[in-house]
Order: structure tokens, then sequence, then C-alpha cells
């Protein structure tokens, strides 16, 4: 009996241990990560009802048109196979679980800056979608870019793997650095790029091109500085300005998924940061 | 016989000017006015986009209001869109006149969810008047999206 109830502990302590291990990110917290990241927007489809996160949406850029794969934990069309390792490997550097290159149409440029224990969180988050069979769809891209070799070649130019350091700045202000360079990727569009698609650096968030030509704002304070922080509170909670004017379906669903998702403090600490940047002159027409 | 054909010569001719006119208003103008029937739409939305995210009390008489009035103001921008307008300084796009097609679809389609908005908005089902803002504010959006420089 004791001999028993001493095997019992043993296999309570066991198992508690192996949740321990299990759980090492915190899913909730993975949750509210997956939503500053805005991973849903290019991991779901655009139809009416898709299933969140099972892939599908179509990215446009000028090098063709890519699609955001399935990551929910299906064994064969998802990520279930995956390790929290593998996870890692594509958010820091942009490589798959079989060591080919990522397109950067997969932000990891940005993602690189996301700390080991977001991703442990995120990984967690992750592992409780329901799976999906939805198979992912081949991207559609220029022969000569299908070459994942080549994906070498521009890392090797323009990406620079390492996580987010923080400097002296106030700690809002590095929240909100690390809101926008690593978990929010607002870079991504706001940043013009080269003609190999790699980010001009010295023009962080000064306005970039979208594929269709269209232009994403200049985020710097030459721009930000007529609107008020009460002004952008309300149009990154809503996506109307003060005046009832509806922005672009592009940046409403990032104001849909992500900028209204986050909590006060961290709103705050996105548009203290934009408001530190030094001004930059509208990219020309 | 020859003074009846001139009088018809002379109303054909009077006929035309009077035609011309009213294709001639100044392009300048036509822009300010459809700009001022955007301004408005955005008056009466923006409220109702407030209450969509609980930021503003929702109030079903305002949005009933409210959607009567977009349902007039959603149909008078478009007659502003003439190709005479083309050069004049404004956000629109040149899509609005190269892709004339897709944005006449963008306009049917923000008059049907602000037509579905004056519905839904007669009952007292606050979740799917909040939904159909949503989805107004969609239209919206998707036709700035093509159509207007991204501000």
């Amino acid at each position: 009996m004791k001999f028993l109830g001493r095997a019992g502990a043993f296999a309570l302590l066991l198992i508690a241990g192996l949740g321990l291990a299990h759980a090492r990110g915190d899913a909730k917290r993975g949750e509210y990560l997956s939503k500053a990241a805005g991973c849903l927007g290019c991991h779901t489809d655009a139809r009416e009802g898709a299933q969140p996160y099972a892939g599908g949406r179509a990215i446009k850029t000028p090098f063709g048109t890519f699609y955001g794969p399935n990551i929910t934990p299906h064994p064969d069309a998802g990520i279930g196979r995956w390790k929290e390792a593998d996870l890692a490997g594509a958010l820091h550097l942009g490589v798959r679980p079989d060591g080919a290159h990522y397109f950067p149409a997969f932000p990891y440029s940005s993602f690189t800056k996301i700390s080991d224990a977001d991703v442990a969180d995120l990984w967690a988050y992750l592992r409780t979608l329901p799976p999906s069979s939805q198979p992912s769809r081949p991207h559609e891209i220029w022969f000569i870019f299908r070459w994942r070799l080549l994906l070498g070649a521009w890392k090797w130019l323009f990406f620079n793997p390492g996580r987010f350091v923080p400097d002296a700045k106030s700690p809002q202000l590095n929240r909100g650095a690390y809101l926008v360079q690593a978990l929010g990727h607002c870079g991504e569009c706001h940043t013009p790029r080269n003609f190999l698609g790699g980010p001009r650096r010295d023009r962080f968030l000064g306005g970039g091109k979208l594929a269709d030509g269209a232009r994403a704002p200049n985020l710097t304070p030459t721009r930000l500085k007529k609107q008020s922080d009460g002004d952008l509170k309300d149009l990154l909670q809503t996506g109307v300005t003060p005046d009832g004017d509806a922005l672009a379906e592009s940046m409403a669903e990032v104001v849909r998924n992500t900028t209204s998702q986050l909590t006060a403090g961290d709103l705050s600490a996105v548009i203290a940061y934009l408001r530190s940047l030094a001004p930059l002159p509208d990219e020309p027409k | 016989m020859m003074l009846k054909r001139l009088t018809a010569a002379g109303f054909a001719v009077v006929a035309f000017v009077a035609l011309d006119a009213a294709a001639q208003v100044k392009p300048e103008i036509l822009v300010k006015q459809r700009q001022a029937a955007m301004t408005l739409q955005g008056k009466y939305f923006g409220p109702l986009a407030g209450m969509a995210q609980g930021k503003v009390p929702f109030n079903k008489d305002v949005v009933a209001r409210n959607a009567g009035y977009l349902d007039v103001l959603d149909k008078l921008p478009w007659d502003g869109f003439g190709e005479n307008t083309k050069g004049e300084k404004s956000s629109a796009l040149p899509a609005v006149w190269d892709k004339a097609g897709e944005f006449k679809q963008a306009q049917e389609r923000l008059e049907n969810e602000v037509a579905k908005l004056v519905q839904v908005s007669k009952g007292a089902d606050e979740s799917a008047i909040k939904a159909q803002i949503g989805a107004v504010g969609k239209s919206c959006g998707g036709c700035h999206e093509t159509f207007r420089e991204k501000k």
C-alpha cells in the first residue's frame, strides 16, 4: 500500500513534470501576441467564413503572388509535425524545418526580432488551434524566383538576424519599438524597398509602395504630427478618422486584426514610439 | 419654309448649347461637390463606426436616422467623377477611370450594404446592426483601397 502510494506520488510528479515541460509557453499570452503580430491576415483565406490560420490568402508582390500557408497543427496540411525549434527557425532565421529558405513575403526580417519567450508563447497558442486539412496553395511566381537558393543571396544582402535589443530609451518607447519593429512588422509595407525588394533601412517607416502601385503612408512625425494622440488612437481602434473617413481596406484589416486588439498601454507605446522617430520626408511620387 | 428651317436650326443650336453647358460644369467644382458628398458620408458614418466598436454608446435611433441619410448620400458622389476631372488635384487615383467597371461595382456594393443597414436598423437585433455597420465600413475601405490615395 505504502509502495503503491509512493509509486502513485512518483507518477503524479512525473506527469506534473511532463506537463510543465510541455507548457513552456503560455497559450493565452501567445494568442495576444499572435494578434499583435497579425498572423491571421496572411494565414487565413479572404473568403467569408474561412477557417482561421488554415491558409490561402493571396499576397501580391512585384515578384508574384504568394499564398499564406496553413499553420494549424494538422500533421500533413499544417505544421502538426513541427517542434518549437522549427517555429523559432522560421521566425528568427527564415528557414523551413528542411533547411530551405522562406520567401521574404513571410516577414522574418521583422520577426527575427521577436523574443525567445514570445516565440514559446506563440508556439503554445498555435498548438491549441483546431487542425485543418486544407492544403497550402503553391506560390505563383516567376520561375527564376522559385529557385530558393537565390534567397540565400537575398538574405545575405538584406537580412540581419537577431533579437530586438532595448536601448536606453524609456520602457514605453522600447515596448513601442518592439511592437512596431518585431511583432507588428509595420515596416514591411510602410518602409520603401529597393529594386530587389530589400528594405531601405535609412528610410524606415518613411512610407512604402504596395504591389498595386498604391502607397503606404509615411509613419514618421512628418505626417503624424498633424494628428493628436487621441485621433491616432481612435483611428487605430476603429479604422475611421475623427471626421468619419474610412481607411483603405488593407489597413482597415490590420486595425481589426491587430491594432484594435492591443491593450491600451501597448497602443500608447506604439504611438509614442512613432512620435519619437526622426521625421523623414515623404517618398517622391 | 425657309423660315421654318431656320427656326428649327436655331432651336437645335440653342438645345446643343444648353446641353453643353450642363456637361461643362467646371471640373474643379465637380471635385468640390463630390468631396462634399464624401465628407457628409463621413459625418454620418463616423459615429456608427464608433458604436460598432463599442467606443460610442449604442443608439439604435441614431443608427436608423444616419442609415437613412447615408442611403441618399451614397448616390451623390459618382457623377462628380467626370472624365474632365482626371487632371484635377484630388486623392482619386487613375483607377477610377482605368477600371471604371470595378469602380461602378464598388459603388453598388456600398449602396447595397447601406440599403441593408437601413433594413436591419429597423429591427432590434443590436449585434446584427453592428455587424452590418462593419459591412458598410468594409465597402468604404474596399473602394478606398483601389481608387483613392492612401492617407
